[in-house]
């Protein structure tokens, strides 16, 4: 039997609004609980939302971006449940007349390009977040997330297998950073993705029941989480048996997905136009503002890298696919003129570093001014490129200048003739039988000389230097 | 009005009837379901719900912090509360 | 000098002339609820705040309001910071609020004192009075009987004199309704005049704040202080706020008045009729012109308002879970145990079917045919009324269909019953349009009301007509003995 595997992806977006969609309260991350809560956002009797504009010219920027059509005129909606994170025991959101609707993007799937359609991407407010194991017999409600502005994008059931959801994901992270909608940390919650699977015979028209696998908040996670629900759903398909409509959380500790916890009776949302809130029309004008201030996307980024720095294709795409890699890359371009091995850094030693770490740029102890520091201390000979290596990796760990550290590790590179003579002259000295096998023929040996006077030197000789001075010694 | 669209309903309200008041309860919300159904005989072909009696659209605000916040007065007014948290009964997901 | 059953106009001569302090004002008001608490209109006193802000009113020399010193009760539906809401619920029984209402907010701020939050039906869902927590109100003019509701205690402390004026809600009559049961003047202004910031919502498309008042004047005065557009409530109307006790004297000459045909009043009570006949006559005297006008829709009023306000009141109950405030569940096993034990031990009964209602009108396979079918109808009726004020400036109906009932005596078989009881009053929630009921006789010693409808932001016609009313009659004078209360 030839199975095939249908998968829509939702993913929500929390936006990067200063405040939150229907209060003033601050969206900052990480602060004391229950203190990014206005009056609207606890769910007081008596209170009424507003609404932030600054939320919708972000889920317009997006829209533009995948050219979806943009609503001009939107309504809310209220969506009726009961949890103990959900103040008003309804969310506001957006559900017969949303903000943007259809629109579509391109993944880069084995060489071929992909595209895959967008529903619609809707507006709505965050929960707040229960914490469930932290105080003995409790359940502990924080309501800072409460009221987050939240742009849901939803695709159409185009995606095939898990790579294809991490790509789609991948492409959706880089837009939303580069359009400055929000900022796309996954470990932090500003994107989830819930994931809907399917299984159903090759050639059927009719898709297969499907299971929703909610918030899960890493790539790695997405392949994983979808990888086995897939075989999970073949198995169950293969023993003749049906697939339950359910929701699922991805275990990441056992690898596997599990039911949440079944609710007696079906959800029905009941919704119906928010009464507290009237239609949202955005102006023509609104418009032309979003547009005419519209921001650099990756692809403009690109040639304009080829095009002011002289880098290659391949190294502008690199660069540029990563917001926080192509800003630092262009802050660090301001404090040096080697563009090309500031690139070649970034790409190789920088990205070496941060996959390793699995963090971004902005992440790490890493600023531009230094990583200028580092290349145009390489460019201008104070130290060489390999002692840059092991200045860089200091970097990474303390945050320090690349002076600071040359100058408390003494690691200045030793470019002077007359010192660098001196020691090879004492090399040349100390290993007469190696220097008598090289003027006979054994040309290999010229690397040992060169190690030697490393060695002398800690490797803060100019390798250069070493090259030229003794090769003209060896010569006699 | 069956005994399960009550429950249904019941459920999705949070609320339990009390069983000595069940069967006025019933009766009563068949009685108002009459009521609010003679408004099929009227007809609204091609007509738009209102939803609000204003024809305006919605204000919108600027993206500018203004908290109102009284973290210890919300924190009083819940029957269990911590000086950081609303408690309930634990859940498990 | 008593200042029982006098008006603001007059409280404020006293105050002025120094014929009595505003200290003296607040404790003759307290004093005179505390000598009718039988009546049951005070769920709680302010006989902290009140005195302490009378005492530094009266230090200020400087009182520029009319409204400086005077007090009032406030319906405890709107949050007052630190003073006690309940909304008349059991749910609310201990809720301090950390925010005051604007409407109470622009009224303290103009110098009023609040001596306390008055008596209602349960989340303002009643026409009687009778679902409140804190038990029945007493209609001030014959003991036993209902004030009507939602506003039932406002209505009852204007009506026996304790304060000149109270604030209230009218979602489908619940200010109209009380004041004509009590034999004084209320007034529903047009949906959006004033904010409903922190004013509990019960059906969030329909509800108004108003004031309830011994004379239409009064009412064009706490007009002027109550409206206005507020950015906490977006559904506030921006439109400046005129002054409506400006030309509330003008002459009513070729005034048009249109009368509902819809409406069948040949099959009113005869009394209720004869009193209807005896105001248009006066108002033919003084110089209106009566139109008879249809509105084909007006009678699917009452259904389509049971459909809609039950709906949005299922969902905006939906906060009351126990877990932030409000009364919660002991003993609960787990989180839904908790919400179902809170909200059903919490709310009462009558609250209980509009939340079941409203529910099942919004329901999967039920919302076509139940919510959106009524909020259908209502445009309906609203094209109605905006067909019938190209011709017409006013409409006039009775207040009520009947004068104020015994405790009990309506509604306990059936609900619909007591649902009926709104017709003339709910039509114009529906629309959004303004309107206000005014004394105009008395039946078996029972008051019985007059309702002026307007058209939309032209509250200015509808206090200039009742004022010029009560300036060429004399029920809005008439006071109640208060001999069973005593």
């Amino acid at each position: 039997m030839i199975w095939e595997t249908v998968i829509g992806l939702e993913t929500h977006v929390q936006l990067s609004t200063k405040t939150k969609l229907f209060s003033r309260a601050s969206t900052a991350f990480g602060e004391s609980p229950n203190t990014n809560v206005n009056l609207i956002d606890c769910g007081l009797p008596g209170v009424l939302p507003s609404v932030n504009k600054e939320a919708f010219y972000k889920a317009i920027r997006f829209g533009m971006a995948v050219d979806a059509q943009i609503n001009q005129t939107s309504i809310f909606d209220r969506k009726n449940y009961f949890y103990a994170d959900l103040p008003k025991g309804y969310q506001i959101t957006q559900m017969d007349l949303p903000i943007v609707l259809g629109g579509s993007i391109e993944i880069a799937i084995d060489n071929s390009v992909k595209t895959i359609n967008i529903t619609r991407a809707h507006l709505e407010e965050d929960a707040g977040k229960s914490i469930h194991d932290q105080f003995d017999g409790y359940s502990a409600i924080d309501l800072n997330r409460a009221g987050t502005p939240l742009l849901e994008i939803v695709s159409e059931p185009e995606i095939s297998n898990a790579k294809e959801a991490v790509a789609y994901m991948k492409v959706m992270h880089q837009l939303v950073t580069y359009l400055d909608v929000s900022d796309g940390n996954m470990a932090q919650g500003s994107l989830r993705c819930d994931a809907n699977v399917s299984i159903r015979k090759k050639g059927d028209s009719e898709l297969g029941t499907r299971t929703e696998i909610k918030n899960i908040n890493s790539f790695k996670f997405i392949e994983k989480a979808i990888n086995y629900e897939i075989k999970r759903q073949i198995k169950i398909l293969e023993n003749g048996k049906k697939v339950v409509q359910e929701t699922r959380l991805y275990d990441s500790a056992k690898d596997e997905t599990r039911p949440m916890r079944s609710k007696e009776f079906a959800n029905d949302y009941r919704y119906f136009p928010e009464p507290d809130l009237l239609p949202v029309v955005i102006s023509n004008q609104e418009m032309q503002d979003i547009k005419d201030n519209f921001p650099e996307l990756p692809k403009d980024k690109e040639a304009r890298y080829e095009k002011d720095f002289k880098l290659s294709s391949y190294d502008s795409r690199i660069l540029a696919s990563s917001k926080s890699m192509a800003d630092f890359f262009e802050d660090a371009a301001k404090k040096t003129k080697n563009f090309s091995l500031l690139s070649n850094w970034m790409i190789g030693e920088i990205s070496a570093f941060l996959n390793k770490e699995a963090i971004e740029i902005n992440e790490s102890q890493l600023i531009p001014n230094n990583i200028a520091m580092l290349i145009n201390r390489i460019d201008d000979q104070t130290i060489s490129g390999k002692i840059g290596k092991s200045i860089f990796e200091e970097m990474c760990s303390t945050g320090e200048s690349p002076d600071q550290i040359i100058e408390s590790q003494g690691l200045r590179q030793l470019s002077d003739d007359g010192e660098i003579e001196k020691l090879i002259d004492a090399v040349i000295e100390d290993h007469s039988k190696q220097v008598a096998a090289y003027l006979d023929g054994k040309e290999k040996l010229f690397g040992f000389f060169v190690g030697q006077v490393m060695k002398l030197t800690e490797g803060k000789a100019n390798p250069e230097t070493v090259n030229k001075i003794l090769k003209e010694k060896l010569k006699k | 009005m069956d005994q399960e669209t009550v429950r249904t309903i019941c459920y999705l309200a949070r609320l339990e009837i009390d069983h000595k008041k069940s069967e006025k309860i019933q009766k009563d919300l068949e009685t108002i379901i009459e009521l609010i159904g003679s408004l099929q005989s009227t007809d609204t072909t091609n007509v738009e719900p209102l939803y609000s009696p204003l024809e305006m659209t919605a204000l919108k605000h600027e993206d500018v912090e203004k908290s109102d916040n009284k973290k210890e007065k919300f924190l009083e007014n819940a029957a269990a509360s911590n000086e950081d948290y609303f408690l309930v009964p634990r859940v498990v997901e | 000098m008593s200042i029982q059953f006098k008006s603001i106009v007059e409280l404020r001569a006293m105050l002025d002339k120094k014929s009595i302090s505003t200290p003296e004002l607040t404790q003759e008001s307290l004093r005179l609820a505390k000598k009718y608490k039988e009546l049951n209109c005070f769920v709680t006193m302010n006989e902290e705040m009140g005195p302490k802000k009378a005492s530094a009113i009266e230090l200020d020399k400087k009182t520029t309001s009319l409204i400086s010193g005077i007090p009032l009760a406030q319906k405890d539906l709107f949050s007052t910071e630190g003073l006690r809401t309940t909304c008349s619920s059991k749910i609310l029984e201990n809720f301090i609020p950390p925010y005051t209402a604007t409407a109470v907010e622009k009224l303290e701020d103009a110098g009023s004192i609040t001596i306390g939050k008055t008596n209602m039906d349960e989340f303002a869902m009643g026409s009687s009075n009778e679902t409140s927590y804190f038990g029945n109100v007493h209609n001030p003019w014959k003991k036993g009987y209902v004030p009507g509701g939602s506003s039932g205690g406002s209505a009852a402390a204007v009506a026996a004199g304790i304060v000149p004026a109270a604030t209230g809600t009218d979602t489908g009559g619940s200010i109209r309704q009380p004041a004509a049961h009590c034999g004084i003047t209320g007034l529903k202004p047009t949906y959006g005049r004033i904010s409903r910031w922190g004013m509990i919502a019960f059906a969030s498309s329909l509800d108004q704040a108003g004031p309830l008042a011994r004379t239409a004047e009064d009412c064009a005065i706490l007009l002027n202080e109550m409206a206005g557009h507020d950015l906490k409530d977006t559904t506030s109307l921006d439109v400046k706020v005129p002054d409506y006790r400006e030309n509330i004297e003008k002459p009513i000459n070729q005034l048009k008045i249109g009368i509902i045909k819809e409406f069948n009043l040949s099959e009113l009570d005869s009394e209720v009729q004869s009193r209807f006949q005896d105001s248009k006559d006066l108002y033919e005297k003084l110089g209106a012109e009566f139109v008879e006008v249809s509105l084909p829709n007006i009678s699917a009023s009452v259904p389509t308002y049971y459909s809609i306000a039950p709906a949005e009141c299922s969902s905006n109950l939906s906060r009351f879970d126990g877990v932030r405030f409000g009364h919660r569940a002991e003993n609960t096993e787990d989180l839904n145990d908790l919400y179902i034990k809170s909200r059903s031990e919490g709310f009462g009964d009558e609250v209980k079917r509009r939340i079941l209602i409203g529910t099942y009108a919004l329901s999967a396979g039920y919302y076509d045919a139940y919510y959106k079918k009524a909020q259908q109808v209502r445009r309906l009726i609203k094209n109605d009324f905006d067909n019938v004020f190209e011709t017409v400036d006013l409409l006039m109906t009775p207040t009520s269909p009947n004068t104020a009932f015994a405790f009990g005596s309506k509604g306990a078989q059936n609900p619909v019953e007591l649902y009926l009881e709104d017709l003339f009053t709910i039509s114009s929630n529906l629309a959004g349009l303004p309107a206000i009921s005014i004394p105009h006789g008395q039946i078996n010693s029972l008051p019985v009301g007059l309702q002026l409808i307007g058209n939309f932001l032209r509250e200015d016609q509808l206090l200039n007509a009742a004022h010029v009313f009560q300036e060429n009659s004399d029920f809005h004078l008439m006071q109640p003995t208060m001999e069973n209360f005593l």
